[in-house]
């Protein structure tokens, strides 16, 4: 949750958005059969507009210049009338997605750079330094994060993971799996392979639980329990060769040959509830740590490519090539016009649109980007 | 004996000649919902009004019997004839069935074919010599049928390979964890199964099919022979089996979903089974109506069915009666499909209660 904006903040950054979808309302990328899709358009009083249609891109700009929302989302689901309450609209399938969210990470750099912003006098702290407001006493706090290069990195290789996984067990080929930066702390992955759409939630739930390592048998690798409460290794049939039967029997050190060293292996961890425990953990530890509920949602918005995220200013973009993909410099796409703002925490460091910017608790005149970046975290508020 | 039949000789003399049949004649009779096995009947004239021919009596005689022991015993009959005999007896059977227009029969017919069908379909997958016969009825059972694509292994013997989003599509109706995509083999967009995942895959898909032929079929009218037969047969059908206990709405889902699963005889997993007999004796009903409604479960023996049931009804054993497991332990069990209706409940059984108050204050 981040504190509340001033009148003067929200007249800002909607100011910015509304020069932003002006100027580069072509860069919004156009969904497949844009009109089957629902449309939701956050506005900046926090009041989402569901179930709206638009029969072309161009007719959806002209409403975001208009109207200037804070977000726009559309469905990953295709329906035969859009606008119609959720029980009426026909589903007609909906695009497989994953979600990667830094929060799901749990990566050790975030205390490094977190604040926590006070919700009574609006001040702002490192995180973790005090446990309530030094100057009104109050512990009515959010924290904020400012992801910084390790924290991108961390989410590349959970993304690049998830690749691995959709294509060699899955079996989708690289040129269906698109992946764009959220514009705040995550990726999202898309599958365009209309063979997934008429999945539904439970099946998706399924691929998640795979995606994620939950849910496995030590069954997976041939030890199951006899009638005595002990134990018996029989290899399954199809042997050890491929998904998770390899990554556990790899991770473990066993191959199909290797029966005896697999029973011993069960009788040094104790027994087979033991054994079963670190067949889990293992899998828990190898597999991708996407939001399941995300995908496995069939009805939901999502941000749409090439538009504005409040929570940063940022837009979500497309990643073409991962590993040189710097959200920093392609994702922060407002103009470069300054604006003064008053900087709340004693010190922070950042870049964006290939500039290092050094700051501290003062008025001070910066670009718009940066300007709403910071507004949008409760870091800044404009003067 | 058939020989001599009127319809067999008409088959003979007219159309057979110059049938092509791409499957064995014995493979329609193991699965006489296939497309061939209608465009069999198709080719030989038949008439509706044959079935009143003396000659077609112990056609009609035997899937009365089968009608019969499926509302005895709950169990498919296995007994395998020449496919003449056993498409008209499936002809008849679903003729029967539809002249009864019972909701729960037709449900419990269909499953019975679609196990019977299953028994020979994994005895041919795991024994038909021929890889190119193998294909064919792969082809004609999944593909044809159901628009499922179902290949031979190259990798491994005896196994099948089917796509990751037909296996999802279908795997998520099974509560038991070894069914789960992670405790599978898979890979390269593939998933391994043996002959009998492969067909226990399908059973739901084939009963369904079987309801909704059932459903769709009009004939233009119902012969004399057929109707006796039906009557005879509903007189038969035991008062539980006739009426449904509540209206099915008044469930809650979780409750609503084992049901749906149990009606096209689906492996409840234990945890399930619990949940429905605790929740049926927690709103009031018997044993009697409890035990008759596991009746299409493929395990079901009912004289262990009403053991348990009576245990948990605190009748037998302990003397304990079990409570319906709470709303956490459904979820954790994976038992849990929560609609908006559920909010704010802890456990199944406030459901009723629950909508009546929804009702009651929506309507202030």
């Amino acid at each position: 949750m981040i504190p509340t904006k001033t009148g003067k903040d929200l007249q800002m950054m909607k100011a910015a958005f509304r020069e932003f979808y002006f100027n580069h309302g072509n860069r919004i990328e156009e969904p497949v059969r844009i009109q089957n899709r629902e449309f939701g358009l956050m506005g900046f009083d926090g009041v989402m507009k569901r179930h709206l249609k638009f029969s072309s891109l161009g007719r959806l700009v002209a409403s975001l210049v208009l109207e200037t929302p804070s977000d726009v989302f559309a469905s990953n689901a295709q329906y035969d009338f859009p606008v119609l309450p959720i029980s009426e609209k026909g589903w007609r399938g909906a695009d497989l997605i994953f979600d990667i969210d830094l929060k799901d990470l749990d990566l050790k750099c975030r205390l490094s750079h977190s604040y926590m912003t006070c919700f009574s006098c609006r001040s702002c702290y490192f995180s973790g330094s005090e446990d309530r407001c030094p100057k009104c006493g109050s512990n009515n706090f959010a924290e904020v994060m400012l992801p910084c290069d390790r924290c991108i990195n961390g989410l590349k290789s959970e993304v690049s993971k998830l690749h691995r996984f959709l294509a060699s067990d899955i079996g989708i080929s690289p040129e269906k799996i698109t992946t764009y930066f959220s514009g705040n702390n995550g990726f999202h992955v898309h599958v365009l392979d209309e063979s997934f759409n008429d999945l539904n939630s439970q099946a998706r739930a399924d691929l998640a639980a795979y995606i994620m390592g939950i849910g496995i048998l030590a069954d997976v690798i041939g030890v199951r329990r006899d009638t005595h409460n002990d134990f018996r290794v029989r290899f399954p049939l199809g042997g050890l060769d491929y998904g998770w039967r390899k990554r556990i029997s790899d991770k473990l050190g066993i191959s199909i040959t290797s029966e005896r060293k697999l029973t011993k292996l069960v009788k040094e961890l104790g027994d087979i509830e033991q054994f079963r425990k670190r067949v889990a953990d293992i899998a828990k530890e190898m597999g991708v740590r996407i939001d399941s509920q995300v995908t496995t949602d069939v009805h939901r918005v999502f941000r749409m490519p090439g538009t504005l995220n409040s929570k940063s200013g940022l837009t979500k973009t497309l990643c073409l090539d991962l590993d040189s993909f710097d959200p920093f410099e392609e994702s922060c796409q407002l103009s470069s016009r300054e604006v003064a703002v008053e900087i709340m925490p004693p010190r922070l460091k950042l870049r964006l649109k290939g500039e290092r910017f050094s700051l501290s608790e003062e008025i001070v005149r910066v670009p718009i980007f940066i300007g709403v970046y910071l507004i949008s975290k409760g870091l800044a508020h404009a003067v | 004996m058939l020989r001599s039949l009127l319809f067999y000789k008409r088959i003979h003399n007219n159309r057979l000649a110059t049938m092509t049949i791409r499957l064995g004649t014995a493979d329609l009779a193991k699965y006489p919902f296939l497309n061939e096995a209608a465009e069999y009947m198709h080719q030989t004239y038949f008439n509706l009004d044959d079935l009143n021919l003396p000659e077609l009596g112990h056609i009609v005689e035997r899937a009365s019997n089968r009608i019969r022991s499926e509302i005895e015993h709950g169990k498919p009959d296995f007994t395998l004839e020449r496919h003449e005999i056993e498409i008209l007896t499936f002809l008849v059977g679903i003729l029967i069935i539809k002249a009864i227009n019972s909701d729960n029969l037709t449900k419990k017919h269909c499953l019975c074919e679609a196990l019977r069908a299953e028994k020979f379909l994994v005895h041919d997958l795991k024994t038909h010599g021929e890889p190119s016969t193998r294909k064919l009825l792969l082809f004609k059972v999944f593909k044809e049928l159901l628009k499922m694509d179902v290949l031979p292994s190259m990798k491994y013997q005896l196994m099948f390979e089917v796509k990751v989003t037909d296996y999802l599509k279908r795997s998520h109706l099974f509560h038991e964890q070894e069914w789960k995509l992670i405790n599978r083999l898979v890979h390269d967009g593939r998933v391994f199964l043996d002959p009998d995942e492969t067909v226990r895959l399908i059973r739901a898909e084939v009963t369904n099919l079987l309801l909704e032929r059932i459903k769709q079929m009009n004939p233009s009218h119902i012969p004399a022979t057929i109707r006796g037969q039906a009557n005879i047969l509903k007189a038969s059908i035991p008062m539980a089996s006739r009426k449904l206990a509540n209206a099915p709405s008044a469930y809650p889902p979780c409750v609503n979903h084992a049901l749906d699963l149990m009606a096209v005889g689906e492996n409840l997993p234990h945890s399930a089974r619990v949940m429905l007999a605790t929740y049926m004796l927690a709103i009031g009903k018997n044993i009697e109506e409890i035990v008759s409604l596991f009746k299409n479960a493929p395990d079901y023996d009912e004289r262990v069915s009403r053991y348990q049931v009576e245990h948990l009804a605190g009748e037998r054993g302990s003397r304990v009666r079990y409570l319906v497991p709470s709303c956490t332990k459904l979820r954790n069990d994976g038992l849990c499909f929560a609609t908006s209706q559920c909010d704010g409940l802890i456990n199944p059984v406030q459901f009723g209660r629950a909508v009546k108050y929804y009702r009651e204050t929506n309507l202030r």
